[in-house]
């Protein structure tokens, strides 16, 4: 458990996978969460998990002094709830924002469980559908102190084809003999097949269900570290992470965009 | 409360416009934000829901706070927050639900969901300090074409609608077929000033006797059947005469069944609401129509027509009144009925 500012309470809201949540930080260091059961609830229930979520505190939102978003990759509609919710809260409590990557907390969430199975890195992978991914590969280390695990980003966070992905992460694990990915993320879920038939035998470890899917919890901690570090935002400089663009700014960009719809038809 | 007065803070991102306005006692606007996406969305022929939800996360705290400021109020002298929950684009519709529900939370402000469709209608009383119910509702918009009787403020039954297109929707397909392009509307009303009505016959259809619902999905096809005609046997098109006999048939239909509605129910007041309650021709076809057999017809100015947050914060306003209980877990509803 990292070291935390006793001065911070920070609310972390995370709505970008399945399940919303919303953690809170106090300034004994402890972090109490609050998650909901309902698959996609998040419009509807993430006031009530924030609320829950102080109250495990024992803080009043009043005495908030940070409030961090997951901001994505992930859902386009859960990610703009959350950040949505978080920049208001911002705005309304004048408090400073902080952008959490979705990717990093999900790595973050496995940590200890990826070193104390021996994997070298850190793998989440979040399903985008038809062979798509948003993911990333972090190395699980020690900071200089030799006590706080860290996860340092070795590829980038960004779109991958599911096969793109293991092929690189491939090349990753040879440098090292006998180096071991820990997988985590809905992309287990959607993608277990092509990982198995494409990751040599014993280099790959799927994390269990319980640590799978993105929480709060390590959004709330990460936060802490950036807050420690000055690493916050105002409210309109919290936006969201989607890795893509909206499918018509591809097309109009590529200028695929159809001519019937773009131009009004002269007759 | 400031001064003695109940102030709601309405939010509305159902579509393309993210806007927020203070409302004093449900009548008296102090402030009306509107940030349009209009110029974003015409290079694409249209609404783009995945964008439009995009341009509103980025825009709606600036546009709270514009309103908050424009009426010279700090958020914790709001009374009530309205936001419109339904129906619109469920991105778009979830980015003021989500941000009402934040605010009324972080400032502990009570919050309801408002109907659309009724936030139109409540338009009116904005513009009319007299005005109360009951009295006849004609909603004409991009997505609508309703006639709604409004017995009191929080009662709305729906007479009648249409069975394909709404109005707007096929003066936006048309234009685009006649080269006026996004939005039609108001392009093919311009174009229709400098044209003549009675120039091409298209058809008004009024569907079973005494009904009160519309269809245009027919007179849309015969507009573009006549246009490919005229194309194929190489005459050339009088774009404004098009707009004008089109437009004319779309809106002389929508007088006719508004009028009888009125007369059927007993209602003297005709109250029009929605995007194309602007068009000048219907407003024009309305007073002469229904001024003819003695109803009054009231429409509220063109900013209120369009999409708005005022309208949004009167509707909470009586809504609230009339005992609708706030709630924070309110969803939003893009299908939602009247």
């Amino acid at each position: 458990m990292p070291n935390f500012s006793k001065d911070m309470k920070i609310l972390a809201i995370e709505t970008t996978g399945k399940y919303g949540s919303a953690s809170v930080t106090d300034e004994t260091g402890g972090v109490f969460s609050a998650c909901s059961s309902e698959e996609m609830n998040h419009l509807r229930g993430m006031i009530t998990l924030i609320d829950e979520a102080l109250r495990e505190a024992g803080i009043t939102k009043d005495e908030l002094t940070h409030v961090a978003a997951s901001v994505g990759p992930g859902s386009f509609t859960g990610i703009r709830i959350g950040v949505t919710t978080a920049r208001i809260m911002s705005q309304m409590l004048g408090i400073p924002c902080i952008a959490v990557s979705t990717l990093e907390a999900m790595a973050c969430r496995s940590l200890d469980k990826a070193i104390s199975s021996g994997a070298l890195y850190v793998v989440p992978v979040i399903n985008a559908r038809r062979h798509q991914t948003y993911a990333g590969v972090y190395e699980a280390a020690f900071t200089t102190d030799g006590e706080h695990q860290s996860a340092i980003p070795v590829m980038e966070e960004k779109q991958y084809m599911i096969e793109d992905l293991l092929e690189e992460l491939k090349k990753k694990l040879a440098e090292h003999s006998g180096a071991v990915a820990f997988f985590t993320g809905d992309g287990i879920d959607a993608y277990s097949d092509i990982i198995e038939s494409t990751m040599p035998e014993g280099s790959f470890i799927f994390a269990d269900e319980d640590l799978r899917y993105q929480h709060a919890e390590s959004v709330a901690v990460i936060a802490h570290r950036k807050a420690d570090a000055g690493e916050t935002l105002t409210y309109d400089e919290l936006i969201p992470e989607y890795m893509r663009l909206a499918e018509a700014e591809q097309r109009l960009r590529a200028g695929t965009l159809s001519d019937r719809i773009r131009k009004p038809v002269k007759i | 409360m400031k001064d003695g007065r109940f102030l709601t803070l309405g939010i509305e991102t159902s579509c393309d416009e993210t806007a927020a306005s203070v409302v004093a006692d449900g009548r008296f606007v102090m402030s009306n934000v509107i940030s349009s996406q209009i110029d974003i969305h015409t290079a694409y022929g249209g609404v783009v829901p995945e964008i439009a939800s995009r341009k509103h996360l980025e825009r709606i705290n600036d546009v709270i706070g514009k309103a908050l400021d424009d009426a010279g109020v700090s958020a914790k002298e709001i009374d009530l927050i309205g936001v419109t929950y339904g129906p619109g684009l469920v991105g778009a519709l979830l980015i003021g639900v989500a941000a009402a529900k934040a605010m009324a939370y972080a400032c502990d402000i009570p919050l309801v969901g408002v109907n659309h469709m009724h936030g139109h209608i409540a338009a009116n009383y904005l513009e009319h300090e007299e005005l109360e119910p009951p009295f006849m509702a004609l909603i004409v918009s991009g997505g609508h074409t309703e006639i709604v009787n409004v017995p009191d403020y929080n009662k709305c039954e729906k007479l009648g609608g249409t069975r394909d297109d709404a109005a707007g929707e096929a003066f936006d397909k048309v234009a685009r077929v006649i080269g006026l392009g996004y939005p039609g509307g108001p392009k093919i009303d311009k174009a229709a000033k400098e044209g003549d009505p009675d120039s091409i016959a298209f058809k008004r259809v009024y569907l079973e006797q005494g009904s009160l619902d519309f269809s245009f999905s027919g007179l849309k096809t015969q507009a573009l059947n006549y246009l490919n005609q005229e194309r194929q046997a190489g005459r050339e098109i009088n774009v404004n005469n098009v707009a004008a006999s089109f437009q004319e048939a779309v809106v002389e239909v929508i007088a006719d069944k508004a009028v009888m509605a009125a007369e059927k129910y007993g209602q003297n007041r005709i109250v029009m609401a929605g995007g194309v309650a602007s068009n000048s021709r219907l407003r024009a076809l309305m007073e002469e129509k229904a001024g003819s057999r003695g109803i009054d017809v009231l429409k509220p100015s063109p900013v209120l027509c369009t999409d708005n947050g005022a309208m949004i914060a009167s509707a909470a306003y009586y809504a609230y009144r009339s005992g609708v209980k706030p709630d924070l877990e309110l969803d939003a509803v893009p299908g939602l009925e009247f």
